[in-house]
């Protein structure tokens, strides 16, 4: 039994009144004190038998199998989905058995990850439940951040009508869920293999786009590149242009490289480059993936975790998966990553890398080892500068210095045949790609 | 010297340090050519006063409610009555005879003086009290607290002697009286206390971070102990100022009438230390049966037997 800073200042005073009742020979001081003794001598013989008349629903003797037990309380966690996307929301439903035959007058308060919102309803409840009866409570919560998170203990507490004393337990029920990062929506096909894989696989492509094997004819339409017109078929059809159409290539290796070392996660906790450097990762792998493309992951920070290119759904589930634990850690340097990853990817793959370009001295030769084995490399850096600039964290002075040098470090990234964005905050994926591209 | 360790060294002995080395660049970039410190850069501190360094934070915290509900109302109005007869009856049990106030208005030949800083205090307890209650402001309420403690303390001679000639001369009617002023301080603390308690539990629900299911049969609880533990301290406090009668009257029954006579009029047991008595026993029984765990077993058996 826990005292409250009520009732430790009713012993407190009680006590002091009666010593100084007893020294100046005062009956009221010492009945003051008496009183407020056999008040707190009471509320501490009623805080274990906190009963009150009952409520609730009738329980269902079925469910109780499923809960976790606390002498005769029963709780029973429901989430609407152990996945979900950044933003996303997240139903759960606790239901409170009390299967003893008195009443109890509760306080439960559902524990949820201190960056969740309660969107709906509410995780801490005050709650009278009858005896054999259950209760549900519901809230939503919203996830604004990606990560592994767990819901629980639900901490049950007992206390007397004034507060004085309470008893507190824990019901050790624990539900783990997984916040993905936010994907954004590719529309186009910016980056493209400049070499067909070699080994096609099991997948066939029937497909029309960018190929060399001839796939229909059909009619012309505004936009076609005026070298695809057939001009024989344009002749034989009257007088209508046709355009040839091509198989597309083979599908391609891609390979994502996210950068999460200590430094990616310098600004705020919601806008830093991690965060955008693994949204966009999930957006590029569902988009090539969509596209029948196989695409690798390898985020690199105090150790190099890396997936296998792999194509279809599993695989953009196993890459969210690997995302949303990306934690900043270490500073482990391109050039090791690239080194090892080289040997085990095709010639020619796209490469992309998204990083801050920050306190890494590797950069530029590794790089330069990615262009001379003729990969196309394309970098979307997003820019810490600028959430810390954001953040009032960076002065003007320091905020132009760090961004020239910066900007010196991307020009030579450039000269190198890379595909460099300076990703600025509130710039779309889409647009920062096309930038990089230079579409 | 040459060779020695430079100041910090032992601070990074036997530690890896896992993270990169400070930035230089961006340590350049936060150089600037004047030395005034930029004011966002300042995070507000609060620094604590000597007294929330002692216990642990602010005594009374500031906080603000919405417009009082019914049950908040209705405690209030409860508070204001209880307090109103508390301030009598704490005008008419404690005489300025043995106070401080007293002593000093005698010292200096103002004998009204006395009186007045009397009537003062429990004026100030009664005004700040009925502010405190309607405003809901804890620092006033404690102000009141205080002032209708202070007034009460004074050397008494071990004798009960009231501030008004009126009132009643026979034993149990006195301690009766002094009970019930005993039992006013206590339900006014706790009605003061109980009007900021479900402010704050009301402000919690209607800003959705607590939900209250079925809020009418809690509250009703609340209403229920504050009827049943008056009866039940005011009862264990009056077994503890009879004392004097109880003990004669158990030794009575053992056979010896004398010896009972004696102890009935035995000074000690009708003053102060009677009462000292009187407790020791009484919560010498409690005590025990807390130490064998009393309530516990008998929540259990309940359990059981209703099983």
């Amino acid at each position: 039994m826990a005292w409250s800073r009520k009732s430790a200042m009713f012993a407190s005073l009680a006590v002091a009144l009666y010593l100084l009742g007893l020294v100046l020979r005062n009956q009221q001081l010492v009945t003051v004190a008496v009183v407020l003794l056999s008040f707190l001598t009471w509320a501490a013989f009623r805080t274990t038998n906190a009963d009150v008349s009952s409520s609730g629903r009738r329980m269902d003797e079925d469910v109780s199998a499923g809960g976790v037990a606390l002498q005769n309380l029963v709780a029973l966690r429901k989430l609407s989905s152990a996945r979900v996307f950044e933003d996303g929301e997240i139903d759960v439903s606790i239901r409170i058995q009390n299967k003893s035959n008195l009443s109890k007058v509760l306080e439960v308060r559902d524990r949820v990850p201190e960056v969740m919102r309660i969107k709906k309803g509410a995780n801490y409840v005050l709650m009278e439940l009858g005896p054999q009866r259950e209760t549900e409570i519901a809230y939503t919560i919203e996830a604004p951040l990606r990560g592994f998170y767990t819901i629980g203990p639900v901490c049950i507490r007992i206390q007397d009508t004034f507060g004085l004393f309470h008893n507190e337990r824990e019901i050790h029920l624990y539900d783990d869920f997984l916040v993905f990062p936010k994907m954004e929506d590719i529309k186009d096909a910016l980056i493209k293999s400049r070499v067909p894989k070699i080994f096609t696989g099991a997948v066939n492509i029937r497909n029309p786009g960018e190929g060399s094997n001839f796939y229909n004819l059909r009619e012309y339409v505004p936009g076609d590149a005026m070298k695809k017109v057939n001009w024989k078929a344009t002749a034989r059809s009257g007088g209508k242009l046709m355009v040839n159409e091509f198989e597309r290539d083979a599908v391609s290796d891609i390979i994502l490289l996210v950068d999460s070392r200590s430094v990616s996660e310098t600004g705020p906790v919601s806008r830093n480059s991690l965060v955008y450097s693994t949204r966009a990762a999930a957006s590029l792998s569902q988009y090539f993936l969509s596209r029948r493309d196989s695409v690798g992951l390898v985020v690199y920070g105090d150790e190099i975790v890396s997936v296998d290119r792999d194509t279809g759904k599993k695989q953009l589930y196993v890459i969210l998966t690997k995302l949303a634990g990306a934690m900043a850690k270490g500073n482990t340097p391109l050039k090791v990553v690239t080194n090892r990853i080289m040997p085990h990817i095709n010639r020619g793959s796209p490469i992309i890398i998204l990083s801050p370009l920050e306190e890494d001295p590797t950069i530029i030769e590794a790089v330069r080892d990615l262009r001379s084995r003729n990969f196309d490399v394309t970098i979307l850096s997003p820019s810490s500068l600028e959430f810390e600039f954001d953040a009032r964290r960076l002065d003007r002075t320091g905020y132009e210095l760090l961004k020239t040098e910066r900007d010196i470090l991307m020009s030579e990234l450039r000269g190198l045949g890379a595909n460099v964005m300076d990703w600025e905050p509130d710039m779309l994926l889409n647009t920062a790609l096309s930038g990089a591209r230079g579409f | 010297m040459v060779g020695q360790k430079s100041d910090t060294a032992h601070l990074y002995d036997g530690k890896t340090i896992r993270s990169s080395a400070p930035s230089r660049k961006k340590a350049a970039g936060r150089m600037k050519g004047s030395t005034v410190i930029p004011k966002d850069a300042i995070p507000e501190v609060h620094v604590p006063s000597i007294i929330e360094s002692f216990f642990g934070g602010p005594i009374v915290t500031k906080t603000k409610f919405l417009p009082p509900d019914r049950v908040v109302q209705t405690l209030q109005m409860s508070a204001a009555i209880i307090l109103t007869l508390l301030s009598i009856v704490t005008f008419t049990v404690t005489p300025v005879s043995g106070t401080a106030w007293f002593w000093l208005s005698d010292l200096m030949d103002l004998p009204t003086l006395g009186v007045v800083v009397h009537l003062f205090l429990i004026g100030i307890g009664f005004i700040g009290g009925m502010y405190g209650i309607f405003q809901r402001e804890q620092r006033a309420i404690l102000i009141s607290y205080v002032a209708l403690i202070l007034v009460t303390i004074r050397f008494a001679g071990s004798k009960v002697e009231f501030g008004i000639d009126l009132l009643p001369d026979g034993e149990i009617s006195q301690k009766l009286l002094l009970i019930s002023y005993a039992l006013f301080l206590v339900m006014y603390i706790e009605l003061t206390s109980g009007v900021i308690r479900f402010s704050m539990l009301d402000k919690s629900i209607r800003t959705g971070e607590v939900y209250v299911m079925n809020v009418k049969k809690i509250t009703s609880q609340y209403y229920r102990s504050l009827l049943i533990t008056p009866v039940v301290a005011g009862s264990v406090a009056l077994v503890t100022l009879m004392i004097n009668l109880i003990i004669p009257s158990i030794v009575g029954l053992l056979g010896s009438d004398a010896a009972a006579d004696r102890l009935a009029e035995s000074v000690e047991l009708t003053s102060v230390y009677g009462v000292a008595l009187g407790t020791a026993v009484v919560f010498m029984i409690v005590a025990s049966a807390f130490a064998v765990n009393l309530p516990v077993r008998l929540a259990q058996m309940r359990e059981n037997g209703s099983k």
